[in-house]
């Protein structure tokens, strides 16, 4: 479960504020993708969701921990390290005076059931993987860490559109599996309606629209650039609601 | 080159190993600059000297030595993480502030040491011995930790600091054992150094940090840093053949005073090879 009551954030007096009296329930196991212009305040929300920024006012409550997944594969992975390295690193929750090396059969089936042939790059430094696979491996650590929030943001942008798939269905079944409560952020407006229980639009810092149960499922992807230009001259404000204002 | 000067070099380069693996855990570990080693050095020869002169076994001088360096190590580490001031700064302040501490320590600029006795004899092959014994006693442990879910840990707080974090780990901490276990190193070496020569003088540790920096990059351009295994050789390799440079450069007619040249051109020069491409070690 992740809840935000009212949350706010601005960055200097002179400027507007990014974010305007957010609030938002996320119920555990709920795939919940975000949209919105640059600028919209995803990110941030994003950010604080996770610990990085403050909000200046309102309330957060977590289920747990959070883990991250972001654009840039340098930062969820260490590229020098080998894979069997980087996955063992997330699955220490409890680490012992133990060699992570005992656990390289189960980290090795993990790797194996992404089913895209890396397993025989256990022992090499993910930097000989591509972009792609290694933000496999990213989504692979996130989901391993038994954390149960995942933040992912623009987490498939940087790769082609055949492993971008790849990965969005391994990131669905493994957070439906275990049960994640997942926030995604974006711009891929055909990811957005296809995957996830529930969509949300953003617009200056506030929730414009909020889809889920059957909206969500019927909602046709040619029906978004209209839906963002409604809220272009509008500031409609979402409460927690389920309906597009 | 006489067989004698070798001998030394090569007694003189595992002591330079010991410093050159107290550059490497901050520099290569952590990802943190660390200054130190011109203060912890020779803090722990103070503390050595100190502790011959008062009759206490030179044995026992050595973890004393160590334990105070260790702590001048978590000094820089607070002063870095509590204060956010630089690490170099922190490090080359930390540095200054121990010249006066160990001149107090002494109570005077030199401590001859010749009737005090100590762990070293006339052999040097003995001498060899006890000095690599030590310095396995303190690397292979490291070795071992760093195999272990801690030690990946320690390791990725340098790697990536920002992915650390997100897994929950304490960076501060694994910055403070690490500075801990490397200033440490440094006062094993000064303590070794202050026994070898029976004299301690209170300007030891003046440049002490670019000759074990000198030696890591040696190491690291040798035998390269791809893997762990590679990166816990490089200074042991670095130190060794650096040591050995130094000799060749004496034989050939440099004087003492020039090493401190000849030691920043090899710096210079394996920076300048590593940044064109052009290093052997992978």
């Amino acid at each position: 479960m992740l809840q935000l009551n009212n949350i706010t954030k601005s960055f200097g007096g002179v400027f507007e504020p990014v974010l305007k009296g957010i609030n938002l329930l996320l119920k555990e196991g709920e795939f919940c993708t975000v949209i919105g212009a640059n600028g919209s305040g995803k990110s941030t929300l994003m950010k604080i969701i996770s610990g990085e920024y403050s909000a200046d006012s309102g309330e957060i409550r977590r289920c747990g921990e959070v883990s991250q997944v972001v654009q840039d594969v340098n930062m969820g992975t260490i590229p020098s390290m080998t894979m069997l390295e980087n996955v063992a690193l997330s699955r220490m929750k409890t680490p012992r005076f133990s060699f992570y090396k005992r656990h390289k059969n189960e980290i090795a089936d993990k790797i194996k059931s992404l089913n895209i042939g890396l397993e025989k790059f256990i022992d090499q430094p993910l930097s000989v993987l591509s972009g792609g696979q290694r933000q496999t491996i990213a989504i692979l650590m996130a989901i391993n860490s038994g954390r149960k929030i995942l933040l992912l943001d623009e987490h498939t942008s940087a790769l082609d559109p055949k492993m971008q798939k790849l990965l969005m269905e391994y990131t669905v079944k493994s957070v439906r599996e275990q049960r994640i409560t997942t926030l995604m952020i974006t711009h891929n407006l055909e990811d957005a309606v296809k995957y996830g229980d529930r969509l949300i639009m953003m617009h200056k810092g506030r929730i414009v629209a909020d889809l889920k149960g059957r909206e969500k499922s019927e909602l046709k992807i040619q029906s978004l650039p209209e839906m963002f230009r409604k809220f272009e001259d509008q500031n409609s404000v979402y409460d927690g609601g389920a309906d597009v204002r | 080159m006489s067989a004698d000067l070798i001998m030394s070099g090569l007694q003189q380069g595992l002591i330079l190993a010991i410093i050159a693996y107290g550059v490497m855990i901050p520099f290569r570990f952590l990802d943190f600059a660390d200054m130190t080693a011109d203060g912890a050095y020779p803090l722990g020869g103070a503390i050595c000297a100190v502790c011959l002169s008062s009759g206490i076994h030179p044995a026992a001088a050595i973890p004393v030595s160590m334990i105070c360096s260790g702590i001048m190590g978590i000094c820089t580490a607070l002063i870095y993480l509590k204060f956010r001031i630089n690490s170099m700064l922190a490090g080359v302040i930390l540095s200054a502030m121990a010249y006066s501490v160990n001149l107090r320590i002494m109570g005077k600029p030199n401590i001859p040491l010749f009737d005090c006795g100590g762990l070293f004899s006339a052999n040097i092959y003995a001498n060899m011995l006890i000095i690599f014994a030590l310095l396995v006693g303190c690397i292979i442990p490291f070795a071992v930790f760093l195999r272990t879910d801690f030690g990946l840990r320690f390791r990725a707080v340098g790697l990536n600091p920002n992915l650390a974090k997100l897994q929950g780990i304490g960076v501060e901490k694994y910055t403070v054992f690490g500075l801990f276990f490397a200033g440490a190193l440094f006062g094993l070496a000064g303590s070794l150094i202050v026994q070898l020569q029976s004299y301690m003088d209170a300007g030891i540790g003046v440049g002490m940090l670019i000759h074990g920096l000198a030696a890591l990059m040696l190491g690291e351009a040798v035998s390269g840093n791809a893997t762990l295994n590679r990166q816990l050789a490089a200074p042991l390799t670095g130190a060794l053949l650096y040591q050995q440079a130094q000799g060749v450069a004496l034989s050939l007619g440099l004087a003492p005073s020039d090493l401190k040249f000849f030691t920043g051109s090899i710096v210079l020069t394996v920076i300048a090879l590593k940044k064109t491409g052009k290093i052997f070690g992978r």
